[in-house]
């Protein structure tokens, strides 16, 4: 007799979805602290954005337009994270307020203290130097980590693997960078004491929100909630193990936020495009790689728990067992998508994409206990009758047909992507 | 279980709560008022030039003490806040790559951004004993009068706001105009 094959879930901790969120948070005190908070938060910002709106109205507005408009590739990105298991989208509303209204607003204070104790407790020259790269990370960091710390006490059943320490972390990073963009741009706009002008905005627009976008907060952020996310779902392993790995993540943020904020390099390449091309790259992408090797990590783990949820049904109008291994991974789901679009057209495209939402709806609920599947299957064999009708009845993509085709998109994307940022340097005088 | 009874969770919960709120108020309260409680007046040598930043240097007034929070120093740029009692003098080097009447225009609307702030008197054309020339002016706002000068050098402005109660300005006045014109750009220096 041969053992069976034990999930990395069931060797360790069990990913166990949360019950759906319900008014029962409402009891909790934290529910109403944060809340309390967030109140306390958007009246201090709200003070900070009436000053901005009085002496440079255009400028506010052209500020918050153009980092709503960069909110959004980045909220679906981070809320796509974990395709399988969605968080609820209340949740991540209050994780990306706390960002934008409580951590702001305990990080303007504490930032320029600390900074003022760096040059009091060293010199000016040392907090010229070092003061930013200092200072922020070290109030910003534990400012937005707090973040996730609340909605574990607000709604612990909800964080069940360490993908969501990494969305939820991200979230509260993504508030805290477009707040702070905004506030940025409008400091540019009074220091360029030319008005009401909108320059200084598309200029900050340019550098902060196209140049360092992606390794900013956000990035941060999710790495310190993947730390929280460890510590509160490894119940296998011991309390000081936990904390040790949470401690080590944060540190990783804080350092990855040193690392961007620092003077290291800051003449060290040159003057040209291509200098701060590197330097770009030489801060951001160790940062930015981790986290991928996060997400990828954690996703792995938690979408082997899922499919095999999926594949106790054994019903293939359910689920064939190559949907099983395309669910399992985020490049064979968009390939998925990608060959029906080909083959059958946008519609096709989007039916696969609502039915691999709603198998992942299904294997949640599975895992959940829900009494009742009835509902859920049902929207599955909804959108397989809509696949079997535009006469693409399987959510794969078949191997060697398709995926060239997305990879060269890919390709052709990143490739328009650099040269987009290629501008964007050399129009700020990199070149 | 009667109503109102406090379960272990929501103790627990509680718990949590206070330590976030303890955490926050470290932050928000706590590092402010630590830094309150630390001196940030620094002695500095006033027979000598001192280095802004950006390649700037200037001889510090007799008396005059760093503001060690307002001051920061770096290669391209620059702000230094000397304090002689209650009036400060703020020297701040930039980047700029306009010309001295738009240097001006610039700080002016600053200055007059400031609710209650307002330009007064004519300007007048100053120079510093290292060939430097500029523009001076004169403020007022809430209970403080004040005074200002622009440079421009090499694709930097210099800016130079000069702030207190009249009285005070009045006795220090002479000391820093004495300093203004020891303005220096020497860009051998910078870094």
């Amino acid at each position: 007799m041969t053992a069976e094959p034990r999930l990395r879930s069931a060797r360790s901790a069990p990913v166990q979805p949360g019950p759906h969120p319900e008014l029962g948070l409402v009891r909790r005190p934290a529910f109403w602290l944060v809340l309390a908070l967030l109140v306390a938060g958007a009246a201090r910002m709200g003070v900070i954005t009436a000053q901005y709106a009085t002496a440079y109205p255009w400028a506010l507005i052209a500020a918050t337009g153009l980092f709503a408009l960069l909110a959004v590739p980045f909220w679906f990105v981070v809320s796509e994270l974990d395709f399988l298991e969605r968080e609820p989208p209340a949740l991540l509303v209050l994780a990306f307020a706390w960002g934008g209204l409580v951590a702001t607003t305990v990080s303007i204070p504490g930032s320029a203290a600390l900074d003022d104790i760096i040059a009091k407790l060293g010199s000016p020259h040392l907090a010229a130097d070092w003061g930013a790269a200092l200072a922020g990370p070290t109030v910003e960091e534990v400012a937005k980590t707090l973040g996730v710390v609340a909605i574990v006490l607000i709604a612990r059943e909800q964080i069940n693997s360490v993908l969501d320490g990494v969305v939820y972390g991200a979230m509260v990073g993504l508030g805290f960078q477009i707040v702070e963009d905004i506030v940025y741009a409008m400091g540019a706009v009074a220091l360029a004491g030319r008005g009401d002008h909108i320059e200084p905005v598309v200029t900050t627009f340019l550098l902060r929100g196209f140049l360092s976008g992606v390794w900013s907060h956000t990035l941060f952020g999710a790495l310190a909630g993947a730390g929280v996310g460890y510590l509160v779902v490894r119940g296998d392993r011991t309390l000081r193990t936990r904390l040790g790995v949470a401690m080590l993540a944060v540190l990783g943020a804080w350092a990855s936020h040193v690392l961007w904020n620092s003077p290291l390099l800051r003449d060290g390449l040159g003057n040209g495009a291509l200098a701060l091309l590197a330097v770009l790259v030489f801060k951001g992408l160790p940062p930015l790689l981790l986290t991928w090797l996060l997400v990828r990590t954690a996703h792995d783990r938690e979408a082997e728990y899922y499919t095999a949820q999926l594949a106790t049904l054994d019903d293939p109008e359910l689920v064939t067992a190559a949907e099983i291994q395309a669910l399992k991974f985020g490049s064979r789901r968009a390939s998925a998508r990608w060959h029906a679009r080909v083959r059958a057209g946008f519609r096709a495209w989007a039916a696969v994409r609502r039915l691999q939402r709603a198998q992942a709806r299904l294997a949640v609920e599975i895992s959940r206990g829900s009494p009742d599947l009835a509902r859920w299957c049902h929207e599955v064999r909804r959108q397989r009758r809509t696949l079997t009708r535009l006469g693409h009845p399987e959510a794969i993509a078949p191997d060697g047909k398709g995926p060239w085709r997305r990879t060269a998109s890919a390709v052709f994307s990143t490739a328009l992507a650099v040269a987009v940022l290629w501008a964007a340097i050399s129009a700020l005088g990199g070149a | 279980m009667g109503m109102g009874r406090v379960t272990r969770s929501q103790r627990t919960n509680l718990l949590g709560v206070i330590a976030l709120v303890v955490a926050l108020g470290g932050l928000a309260f706590g590092l402010p008022a630590l830094n309150h409680m630390l001196p940030s007046d620094r002695a500095v040598p006033t027979d000598r030039p001192y280095r802004i930043g950006g390649g700037v240097t200037v001889v510090p007034p007799p008396g005059a003490r760093i503001d060690v929070t307002e001051t920061r120093p770096t290669a391209t740029s620059g702000t230094v806040l000397f304090r002689l009692g209650p009036v400060r003098y703020l020297v701040s080097v930039q980047p700029f790559d306009g010309t001295l009447q738009s240097a001006v225009l610039r700080l002016r609307q600053r200055i007059t951004g400031t609710s209650g702030y307002q330009v007064t008197g004519t300007e007048l054309t100053v120079a510093t004993a290292g060939g430097l020339a500029g523009i001076q002016g004169g403020y007022s706002g809430p209970g403080r009068g004040g005074r200002y000068a622009v440079f421009v050098a090499d694709g930097r402005t210099i800016e130079v706001t000069v702030s207190g109660a009249d009285l005070d300005l009045g006795r220090t006045l002479p000391a820093i105009d004495a300093s203004t014109r020891t303005l220096r750009y020497a860009p051998e220096r910078a870094g």
